[in-house]
């Protein structure tokens, strides 16, 4: 049987990303860097013949998932439930917990200025965010960081993929002068 | 004193704004006012203007933009009134807002990325998104409630099992599909006819309805017996085997 055909076939039944790792260990003849180069050909050969899927790097991972061009196709067809976006104060939770993990529940209040008790139990709920210390001082505070599942949410490869922060411009500092 | 500006573009509906740093990003924002010198007096007294409806919100949300209302005021009067023990000419009482800001717009920044990165990975769709991945079972919550807490739950807990409540539940006998086959038989031994009413008339129950009634059913198909109804809701007749063609000509 073809090692690049078994891993096609793992990748097939998947619906989560699998590590490299996870990969090697359906057959005996396989390690780590047998697999990505057998990945490298798959794609290659995906890309070659125009599939509607390719390999994308996801959460330390690899998983089949269709191109975005096709996503308007698969939209119109009605069991595709559309994508589950995230609220703004959510997003802006997970960006603190993102950035400063690990980070307790006071932090996040501080920053966004507001409370953020709802907010966080409906991340770590969804499995975004958990508990992953506890901190210092009075109460022990939980300190939150983000999962894999959160890599997944938004497509990254790991933790590395978030913009920098010195890429994030801060729009204030370029505002006109009116009032001097 | 600062202008008064014309405040269209300033009427707010507070429950639009995530929170008081939100509202003050706005209306630094709409005025194109300069975050490293802002004029306090004027934001805060549009500040005050924007949430007179504060009353409206829930009690911790309309905390958080009084709480802010607060430290602007405070600001305003320490750049009114200097006090005196402020050693250091430099120090500026709208600093650490401004660095509040900043950092607040900074992860605003943040997390439009991120939506921007969601919006992207939504448009690859992976085998079996009809059936989402069931999210991983739920953290162990670390445990909040002190000792004593505890045994007071427990010990509550032993009081009311001490005593169980003297109650008695009274079962009906179970209805017998054999029981009610040979009734109906026995039944239509003596008559070549019978109302289904009239057999479930001794005991009533619906339980004994529902048996009697697949006990014909089931004589039915066994050839025993038939069943002839003559109109919807009408009475339900049971009759022995070859008997209905008599009532017919009856």
């Amino acid at each position: 049987m073809r090692p690049d055909r078994m891993v096609e076939a793992l990748l097939f039944a998947s619906d989560a990303p699998l590590s490299a790792a996870e990969i090697a260990r359906i057959d005996e003849s396989l390690d780590e860097q047998r697999v990505e180069a057998l990945l490298a050909g798959l794609r290659l050969e995906y890309e070659r013949e125009g599939r509607a899927f390719g390999i994308f790097e996801i959460a330390g991972g690899y998983q089949l998932l269709t191109r975005p061009e096709y996503a308007p196709v698969l939209e119109r067809f009605d069991t595709v439930p559309p994508p589950a976006r995230l609220s703004a104060p959510a997003l802006e939770t997970l960006a603190i917990i993102a950035y400063r993990q690990p980070v307790g529940r006071a932090e996040v209040e501080e920053i966004r200025g507001v409370g953020a008790g709802g907010v966080l139990k409906t991340l770590q709920e969804r499995g975004l965010v958990e508990v992953v210390a506890r901190g210092e001082g009075l109460g022990r505070p939980l300190l939150y960081g983000t999962t894999g599942l959160f890599l997944e949410h938004f497509g990254f490869r790991s933790i590395e993929d978030l913009p920098r922060p010195e890429d994030l411009p801060v729009v204030l500092t370029r505002s006109v002068e009116r009032d001097g | 004193m600062d202008e008064a500006l014309p405040l269209d573009p300033l009427a707010v509906r507070l429950e639009r704004f995530q929170g008081p740093l939100d509202l003050l990003l706005h209306l630094i924002r709409e005025q194109d006012i300069d975050v490293f010198d802002i004029p306090i007096a004027r934001i805060t007294r549009q500040f005050l203007d924007a949430i007179a409806g504060v009353e409206r919100l829930e009690l911790e949300r309309a905390g958080e933009f009084v709480e802010m209302a607060a430290t602007l005021i405070r600001i305003k009067a320490r750049m009114l009134f200097p006090r005196p023990d402020d050693d250091d000419e430099e120090a500026d009482p709208r600093a650490e807002l401004v660095r509040r800001l900043l950092e607040y717009e900074h992860f605003r920044e943040a997390a439009d990325r991120l939506a921007v990165s969601e919006r992207e990975r939504a448009r690859h769709h992976a085998k079996g998104y009809v059936e989402p991945r069931p999210a991983p079972a739920a953290h162990e919550v670390p445990l909040e409630s002190t000792w004593p807490e505890v045994w007071e739950a427990v010990l509550a807990l032993a009081e009311r099992l001490r005593e169980p409540e003297p109650g008695y539940t009274v079962r009906g006998r179970p209805v017998r599909m054999e029981e009610k086959l040979t009734y109906v038989l026995s039944v239509l031994a003596d008559a070549p006819r019978v109302e289904f009413a009239s057999l479930v008339a001794p005991w009533g129950t619906r339980m004994h309805a529902v048996i009697s009634l697949l006990a014909c059913l089931e004589l039915t198909k066994r050839g025993t017996l038939r069943l002839r109804q003559s109109a919807p809701f009408q009475p339900l007749w049971v009759f022995r085997r070859g008997e209905e063609k008599e009532a017919d000509a009856a």
